[in-house]
């Protein structure tokens, strides 16, 4: 038990004591020594945070910006996803082709897309946030869709052996065999499917960001605030995404803990 | 044998039909843009519209024709994108020995490692460019960060599956820790290597053109971006769209492809 204590404590300790590390030699500017930065292009740690203190009300509407469009983005490619898988799982032979092909769309890049869905998205508002808006959420959608449609088909297909049979030869219809067998057996690859699309929904919020018209979002703002040389703003807003990213990470995770209870 | 070829086939014309289900729907769409639009090529031009500016001869600027403007940027970004996902591939490799050498090492660097996957590194870019001053520095320093990650964490998956017994075993024999690592724990976690390599090469592609949009210069991403706006022909940008979708769905082939030649079990699994 103590021995056991230890470790727990040390898997917290030294992470600490790197991180701590890490702020003492950027604070003491080695850092910026060793990798040959001024502190200009890399502000020390207490600049930035008095930074974020003076422009937290604009870091917030930015934040928000980029959220909404990950959460929107998110939701729609999971849903979109699983209800790919739910009809490629209905015509297995079509299915796993069809999916085939859709996972492959996982390797154009953010970039190709992201000019392809503002130019679509024209003529969809007058209000240029409005469209630049839906330009983003779409591209958000795009990239969560796969990893959500080719998860969940696994979901529905890696069943426990003679678990279908089993159930069909209680006569249970082709409907109670998806919902009492299928939907949840597929719960544990919906958290894997997340567990990428997640981070991966940020990203991409914020690359489209770049492309859109309206100029709105923590990943614009990085890039237009280096553009004038405001390389500590800049920076606040690094910090803003990674407490978006991680944020988001961790909800997940706790999700995940509480809906996971009592499965083996 | 024929059963299983047979089964082989017919998935093969499943996917035909669904490539060809899909170059349909994107026909009728731009042929629906063609009618509504004032100028459809920037929306949705039809297929043997690009396929057509990819033979054509016409010059688009500087003497080169849009295919070969294509080409040649390729070639920068993608060196790039290659230098750094090898950069990015052997600090990983390192790190995650580290990691499995020292459990110190693991417990101070692992919450950081998880750390990098939920940070958006593609949006720090610009700030990598700002400090480093050199735009192909930092392609290949955003390319290797974003490789190091999956590479690091899948190999110290692999380290830690080596069967109990086969290293109890070796020890056994007396085997020096050098041929304990180069005969047990490395070749195991080669499949585990390559599963990371997998998902870090089309990300590094696609890191290097972001990166080339940030700046002007070369590259396929500042191509991408003058087309976008109109200073060189549109259809520089969707021969772009379409072959960085190539290389990316190669890159993830030339992993798996990769892994037949240095995964001798695997490959001993398959022939059987």
């Amino acid at each position: 038990m103590d021995k056991h204590n230890r470790s727990r404590l040390s898997s917290v300790v030294l992470p600490l004591l790197l991180g701590l590390a890490v702020i003492i030699l950027w604070q003491s500017q080695l850092l910026h020594r060793m990798i040959d930065a001024d502190t200009f292009t890399l502000p020390l740690p207490g600049r930035i945070f008095n930074i974020i203190v003076e422009n937290i009300g604009k870091i917030l509407i930015n934040m928000k910006a980029t959220v909404t469009v990950a959460l929107g983005g998110l939701l729609m490619g999971s849903l979109l996803g699983y209800l790919l898988a739910i009809i490629a799982s209905a015509f297995p032979k079509w299915g796993t082709g069809g999916l085939a092909v859709v996972s492959s769309f996982n390797a154009i890049p953010i970039i190709a897309i992201a000019p392809i869905l503002n130019n679509l998205t024209k003529d969809f508002s007058r209000d240029p946030n409005v469209r630049s808006m839906l330009a983003k959420t779409l591209v958000v959608m795009i990239t969560c869709t796969v990893s959500m449609s080719v998860n969940a088909y696994r979901g529905f297909t890696e069943l426990k052996p003679f678990s279908e049979d089993l159930m069909k030869s209680f006569a249970a219809s082709k409907g109670t065999i998806f919902l009492k067998l299928k939907v949840p057996n597929s719960v544990p690859y919906i958290f894997t499917a997340l567990r990428v699309s997640v981070p991966a929904s940020v990203i991409s919020a914020m690359v489209s960001e770049y492309f859109a018209e309206y100029i709105i979002g923590v990943g614009r703002q990085i890039r237009e605030n280096i553009v004038l040389a405001q390389y500590a703003t800049a920076w606040a807003y690094i910090v803003a995404a990674i407490v978006i990213g991680v944020t988001m990470y961790l909800i997940l995770l706790a999700v995940e803990r509480a809906s996971m209870k009592g499965r083996p | 044998m024929t059963e299983a070829r047979k089964n082989s086939l017919t998935d093969k014309l499943v996917i035909i039909v669904w490539i060809i289900a899909l170059i349909i729907v994107w026909e009728i769409g731009a042929s629906v843009v063609e009618k509504t639009k004032r100028s459809p090529q920037n929306v949705l031009p039809h297929l043997s519209q690009i396929v057509e500016s990819v033979f054509s001869d016409k010059m688009v600027s500087n003497k080169q024709t849009a295919f070969q403007i294509v080409i040649t940027n390729a070639g920068i970004t993608l060196l790039r994108a290659g230098i750094g996902f090898l950069y990015g591939a052997g600090a990983g490799f390192l790190l995650a020995l580290a990691m499995h050498r020292f459990i110190t090492v693991e417990k101070a660097t692992f919450p950081y490692l998880m750390m990098i996957q939920m940070i958006p590194i593609l949006g720090m870019a610009p700030i990598v460019l700002a400090i480093t001053q050199d735009i192909n520095k930092s392609r290949i320093i955003i390319a290797a960060i974003l490789t190091f990650y999956p590479v690091a964490t899948n190999m110290l998956d692999g380290l830690k599956s080596v069967e109990k017994e086969k290293y109890d075993l070796m020890r056994s024999l007396a085997a020096s820790n050098w041929n304990i690592y180069t005969k047990l724990l490395i070749p195991t976690s080669i499949p585990y290597i390559f599963s990371g390599l997998k998902i870090a090469a089309p990300m590094a592609i696609t890191a290097s053109i972001l990166v080339d949009t940030l700046q002007g210069g070369a590259g396929l991403g500042t191509m991408l971006s003058q087309s976008l706006k109109h200073a060189m022909s549109i259809y520089v940008f969707w021969q772009i769209v379409f072959f960085s979708a190539t290389v990316g769905i190669l890159s993830y082939k030339l992993m798996s492809f990769a892994e037949k030649i240095f995964s001798p079990h695997e490959r001993a699994k398959g022939a059987r």
